[in-house]
């Protein structure tokens, strides 16, 4: 049956059916425009909170740290509480679109960034923080400067949260409502396949899925790699 | 309020009583000491006596300690070289370019000064190399090369002269020569040259 779905899976991969493409770029926008947007303000929280001293940054550095943990389908359900009509953003009718699964995945993104880049910016050399501090930087040369140092860390923080984001299914399906042309991702719609007992489409799905998976699980070895030779 | 001339005569530095602790213990003391502006100044005594610490605090990096420890210049003009200093991601040019970029200094005025240091210390074709590639003695010199471009009033070298040879030595000894105007303190556990400094403050005695 799994090969049958495989062989199947390739055919409607190379005639380039219309769904699995709709649903893979989907996929990918949304992913990536919450990836982007979550690592615009996780790495400058990352940075502030590992430089920054003030009442409370235990807590809060522990409150992002809890928050990679928490199931999709949290994040899903608060994000529902949130956008439907009786909810805080309730006015703005995002629930079932596209905008409400970005909203969603930033949520999934965030910690995962602010906790990568607060890790990677606190295990910094004490020296890196003085010798920028002697020779005179500014907040913003000092701050680039670490950000350059850690910039593979960093970079394995962002294709992590992209990891999470791209294969999450919860927050999809829960403020995505799973819309035929409109807020069907893959994950969804490996999900209704499935359940359809359409393999076959269920099993393309999940290829691209792996695919693309795969594809950034390489580059952070790569980088990782990259990042051990370049500290020897 | 004090008259300018009152202030351009005030020593460089002056410490009284000056101490640092760690927990329980003692590691830097030091009774008193006058260092002059324009001096270069050599801070001799064993390992551990604490000639890193008091670097640190002349620098403006230790804070925590008891006595008075008086520094004439602001903290953006004095600037340390660690021990083992730290050279930031990228080129040898980059680094040495990197306090005058804080300082604003122009794109043609940077690279201008950044040549001069860097042929000062011989490291001129080592420009757009990469740190990660330089060898102590190279790395060194470019640490020195990125703090003595800034021309600081107080410059703070702890123990500059390691993993140099005797060309390296003599190349530090020359590039320093060209900063006149600045008061040079220099850590070593050994005894320093007279050539090099010609005033010697023993600590850990």
């Amino acid at each position: 049956m799994i090969r049958e779905g495989i062989q199947e899976a390739l055919k409607l991969l190379l005639r380039l059916d219309e769904a699995v493409i709709d649903a893979a770029t989907r996929s990918l926008w949304v992913s990536i425009v919450a990836v982007v947007s979550a690592s615009a303000l996780g790495i400058a929280t990352g940075l502030l909170l590992a430089r920054k001293s003030f009442a409370g940054r235990s807590a809060v550095v522990v409150m992002f740290r809890v928050g990679m943990s928490v199931p999709t389908v949290l994040i899903g359900l608060l994000c529902y509480g949130l956008l439907s009509r009786r909810g805080a953003l309730g006015e703005f009718e995002l629930l079932y679109t596209t905008w409400a699964i970005v909203l969603g995945e930033f949520f999934l993104a965030l910690p995962i960034v602010v906790t990568l880049t607060h890790g990677a910016i606190s295990r910094l050399d004490r020296r890196v923080f003085e010798t920028a501090r002697t020779l005179g930087a500014g907040t913003v040369q000092r701050s680039m400067t670490y950000l350059r140092e850690v910039r593979l860390a960093i970079m394995l923080a962002v294709l992590t949260a992209f990891s999470r984001c791209f294969t999450e299914l919860g927050i999809a399906m829960m403020v995505g409502g799973n819309i035929t042309g409109r807020t069907r991702t893959l994950t969804t719609a490996t999900a209704l396949e499935t359940a359809r007992g359409e393999f076959a489409s269920g099993v393309a799905m999940s290829l691209i899925l792996l695919t693309i998976a795969l594809l950034v699980t390489l580059v952070m070895a790569l980088l990782s790699r990259g990042s051990e030779e370049t500290e020897l | 309020m004090k008259s300018s001339a009152e202030s351009a005569t005030r020593p460089a530095i002056t410490l009284s009583n000056l101490t640092v602790t760690k927990g329980e213990q003692i590691i830097c003391q030091i009774r008193n000491a006058t260092i002059a502006r324009g001096s270069t100044v050599g801070i001799t005594g064993p390992n551990g006596s604490g000639k890193s610490t008091l670097m640190r605090v002349l620098a403006g990096l230790e804070t925590d300690y008891l006595g008075n420890c008086d520094v004439a210049f602001a903290l953006s003009d004095r600037v340390f070289v660690h021990q083992s200093p730290y050279l930031f991601r990228g080129t040898v040019l980059a680094n040495v370019e990197y306090g005058l970029r804080a300082r604003s200094v122009s794109k043609p005025a940077r690279r201008q000064l950044a040549e001069l240091w860097m042929a000062r210390f011989s490291i001129e074709h080592l420009a757009g190399r990469s740190v990660s590639s330089l060898s102590g003695g190279e790395g060194r010199r470019t640490a020195l090369a990125r703090a003595c471009v800034l021309e600081p009033a107080l410059l703070l070298l702890d123990e500059p002269l390691a993993d140099l040879d005797t060309a390296g030595t003599e190349c530090v000894l020359a590039a320093l020569h060209e900063l006149s105007e600045s008061t040079i303190l220099i850590s070593s556990p050994n005894p320093l040259a007279k050539e090099l400094a010609p005033q010697l403050i023993q600590i850990g005695q």
